[in-house]
């Protein structure tokens, strides 16, 4: 599960790919998506994570997207069990190297999907990614909450660990006993989060009031998005692609394996 | 009782608190641990109960490695009041809340009504006894903290920064509780980066820096060398300071009273009247 | 607060002290509207700040007029990087975006943080957070700032820079400060009013050095520096003309014993 968390995070970079407009890299995420989902053939989905690939070794993010994928081998392996168990529940399957194979294709197009975000997610700030929710006029009310759950999430990671150390120097010990003794053994840890929180509230209450929040209606931004040459080419390039491969899948007789 | 044998700690993240930390507490000390945030405190700290354990070397509370017990079965014996400790409060009375550790730690009923009430007493808190923790004032909820760590008699109770914003009323009557505490016979390590306080309390004290120990000594030698404390970004006590930049008196770097202090200066001052 | 009657002047650097809980947070949000429009419960008599009737103007106008600090740096900050919160209240107040520039450059070259402009505000020490914090309400071009205990969570040295940078926004910018403090060894000395609070009254209100030297304040749970007791055992033993004035700093303390070895 952190290996996925890590896979997720955002480190500064100053490659080419960072540079580009966050609105410009969800729509090459959305499009790499939409390819593997179009497409079932292995030859395909493969040129997909390859793209991705070469995507992350120009952000020089390489190694922590393969982790992503890496870390992502659990829920794709339990994706390939579920779906080839439930063709042989249907009437008139058998286990046969067909019905292997097809589960196999659907877990490895959900390795594209997966790759794709991440791509997006490791060469983005949440910054820009809260920019580009502003620039697409979402309420600013929304991005705020936003940044916000990513501003204190560490925070409050933190505080839980203060308060499970705690609980635990006073002789909590939550690995023991059955289902249900565990769950009540969680209460000291979950009451004083919740006091936490609501105190902490509070205080960000009082300090967003003395910095005038919602103080106008129109606010206004320090910074602001601007599509540059390099992003229209780039999102030019990424759409003349994928109608490429829509063409290729709805309207020509080649077979592709 | 405490000893720490080449006690190294690296973070999940790779930062090494901990740099070879060779220690040794006796029991029935009072050692105050000093040095800038991220010096190794409170790291350190938390190698006394087993939250954390060495990633190298080996630490030994009363022989037992703490590599091979429980944080809970260490709990019993080492006493950790946390800075924030008034977070970890989450019962619908300050009795059962007192209670908990106790009824983890397995003493039987009739042992934890009496324990209660001596902690409540001994924090003066009698008269809070039914009501909610949550109602507490500040002052009170850091008292309470100390009850309920004090409620299971732990040998060793270490202090993790006590007198971070409190007021000189309240500093006072924790000095007075960490003297009647190791009067009782308890080990006290006290982390803390108040000068003054623990130039009143006068115990043994550790210098850390980067996480090693730099200093390990009396508070009169260790809290009036200047040099070794700005190193660790610490400001000595202002007697200190004073006695120091006083050299052209003759005085010297000194831990003293206020009125020994005075008396000095009148001394060289009387004696330098004499001879003018 | 009982009956509390106040006149506080342009400039002034003015410390409240006195046990937790004795009223000087609850003195201080009645500075910037936070008392009576934020709080629940009943005020009685009037405020002005800046010749603005505080119950008649809300937070957002009056801290304008006077910005707050809190103690817990964490809880003050909310954007990602130190410009965004800087820049945070400019952009509520709708300020144009060339203004907004200018002034989030002011305000960190005036608390010395320009280094820290495009760092994650998740990776600053607590002495750094403070200063974000102080410069995110700077730049609202505050007369008067009111601080709240900010040195609470801070060790000595972080402290003592803080305090520093505080000193210098008084003496060189020429901005009213009214702090809230227990660590007041530091602050004594550039302070030119100290008020002591007890129980929501005002019982003490003046020069620091007078009231230190008159007063015995520490049942008010105000912290005496040591160097005073000194002085206080000195001028039992020698004549009072050794020490004309009660020093403040070890600094002063120095100079005085100085100036008459020289005489």
């Amino acid at each position: 599960m952190s290996t996925i968390l890590r896979g997720l995070q955002f480190y500064p970079g100053k490659t080419v790919i960072h540079k580009l407009d966050p609105r410009v890299k969800l729509v090459i995420s959305l499009l790499l998506m939409a390819t593997a989902a179009l497409y079932l053939e292995v030859t395909i989905i493969t040129i997909v994570v390859v793209i991705e690939a070469l995507l992350s070794i120009v952000a020089k993010v390489f190694s922590r997207w393969a982790r992503t994928v890496y870390g992502a081998a659990p829920l794709i392996i339990l994706v390939f069990i579920a779906n080839f168990l439930f063709k042989l529940s249907m009437p008139g399957q058998s286990l046969s190297f067909q019905s292997i194979y097809e589960s196999l294709r659907l877990a490895y197009r959900l390795v594209a999907f997966l790759a794709s975000f991440s791509i997006f997610f490791l060469t983005t700030t949440p910054e820009e990614l809260g920019m580009a929710l502003t620039k697409m006029k979402v309420p600013y009310m929304y991005t705020f909450a936003f940044i916000s759950a990513i501003r204190f999430t560490p925070i409050l990671a933190e505080e839980l660990q203060s308060i499970v150390d705690a609980q635990k120097s006073r002789g909590l010990e939550l690995e023991k006993g059955n289902m249900i003794t565990r769950l009540r053994r969680y209460i000291p840890i979950l009451v004083p989060l919740m006091v936490n929180v609501l105190r902490r509230s509070y205080e960000l209450a009082e300090a967003i009031e003395v910095k005038c929040f919602g103080a106008k209606k129109n606010r206004t931004y320090l910074k602001e998005l601007k599509m540059t040459t390099k992003d229209w080419i780039t999102l030019s390039a990424s759409i003349v692609l994928f109608t490429v491969a829509i063409c290729i899948r709805y309207f020509s007789r080649i077979s592709i394996p | 009782m405490i000893v720490f044998e080449n006690v190294e700690y690296v973070y999940p993240n790779g930062f090494k608190a901990l740099n070879g930390i060779n220690l040794e507490v006796n029991s029935g000390e009072v050692v105050a641990l000093m040095g800038e945030n991220g010096a190794g405190k409170t790291t350190l700290l938390k190698h006394l109960n087993g939250l954390l354990k060495p990633t190298s070397g080996r630490v030994l509370i009363d022989g037992v490695d703490t590599r091979h017990s429980t944080v809970a079965s260490l709990s019993r014996k080492v006493g950790i009041v946390f800075q924030n400790a008034e977070d970890m409060f989450f019962s619908p009375t300050i009795q059962e809340e007192i209670a908990f550790a106790l009824n983890n730690f397995h003493f039987p009923g009739d042992v934890i009504k009496k324990r209660v009430d001596w902690a409540l007493k001994f924090m003066e808190l009698e008269e809070y006894g039914e009501k909610s923790p949550f109602l507490l004032s500040g002052g009170e909820k850091k008292r309470l903290a100390l009850a309920i760590i004090l409620a299971w008699s732990p040998d060793i109770v270490a202090l993790d920064e006590p007198t971070v914003g409190q007021d000189i009323l309240q500093k006072e009557k924790m000095i007075q509780i960490i003297r009647q505490a190791n009067q009782q016979g308890k080990t006290i390590i006290i982390s803390s980066h108040d000068v003054e306080f623990i130039a009143e309390l006068k115990p043994r004290i550790i210098l850390m820096s980067k996480g090693r120990i730099v200093r390990d000594g009396p508070s009169e030698e260790v809290l009036t060398d200047i040099p070794v404390l700005q190193e660790c970004r610490l400001l000595p006590p202002q007697i200190v300071s004073l006695t120091s930049k006083l050299d052209f008196l003759g005085l010297k770097p000194k831990l003293a009273r206020p009125e020994e202090v005075a008396n000095e200066i009148a001394r060289r001052v009387r004696h330098l009247v004499n001879y003018s | 607060m009982r009956e509390v009657n106040l006149e506080i002047n342009e400039g002034e650097f003015v410390i409240l002290a006195g046990r937790s809980g004795c009223g000087k947070s609850t003195l201080l949000r009645c500075f910037n509207g936070l008392i009576p429009h934020f709080y629940d419960g009943e005020m009685i008599g009037k405020v002005e700040v800046c010749g603005l009737d505080t119950r008649q103007h809300p937070p957002y106008i009056l801290s304008q007029y006077a910005g707050m600090v809190f103690q817990n740096p964490d809880n003050q900050l909310f954007a990602l990087t130190v410009e965004a919160d800087i820049a945070f209240a400019l952009e509520n107040l709708s300020f144009p975006r060339d203004e907004i520039k200018k002034r989030v450059n002011q305000a960190l070259e005036i608390m010395g943080i320009e280094e820290l402009r495009d760092k994650s505000t998740l990776e600053l020490s607590g002495g750094q957070k403070q200063k974000v914090a102080i410069a995110s309400i700077l730049a609202m071009h505050p007369k008067i700032l009111l601080l709240d205990e900010p040195t609470s969570s801070l060790d000595p040295f972080s402290a003592k820079q803080l305090i520093d940078t505080i000193i210098d926004l008084n003496q060189k910018h020429r901005i009213t400060i009214l702090i809230a403090e227990h660590r007041l060894e530091m602050l004594l000395p550039y302070a030119s009013r100290i008020i002591i609070i007890d129980n929501g009254r005002i019982v003490l209100d003046g020069n620091p050095r007078e009231i230190l030297e008159k007063h015995d304040v520490i049942p008010y749970g105000v912290s005496v520096p040591r160097i005073v007791k000194v002085v206080t055992y000195l001028k039992k033993t020698l004549n009072n003309s050794l020490i004309p004035w009660t020093p403040l700093s070890v600094e002063e303390f120095v100079d005085i014993i100085r100036r008459w070895e020289k005489k």
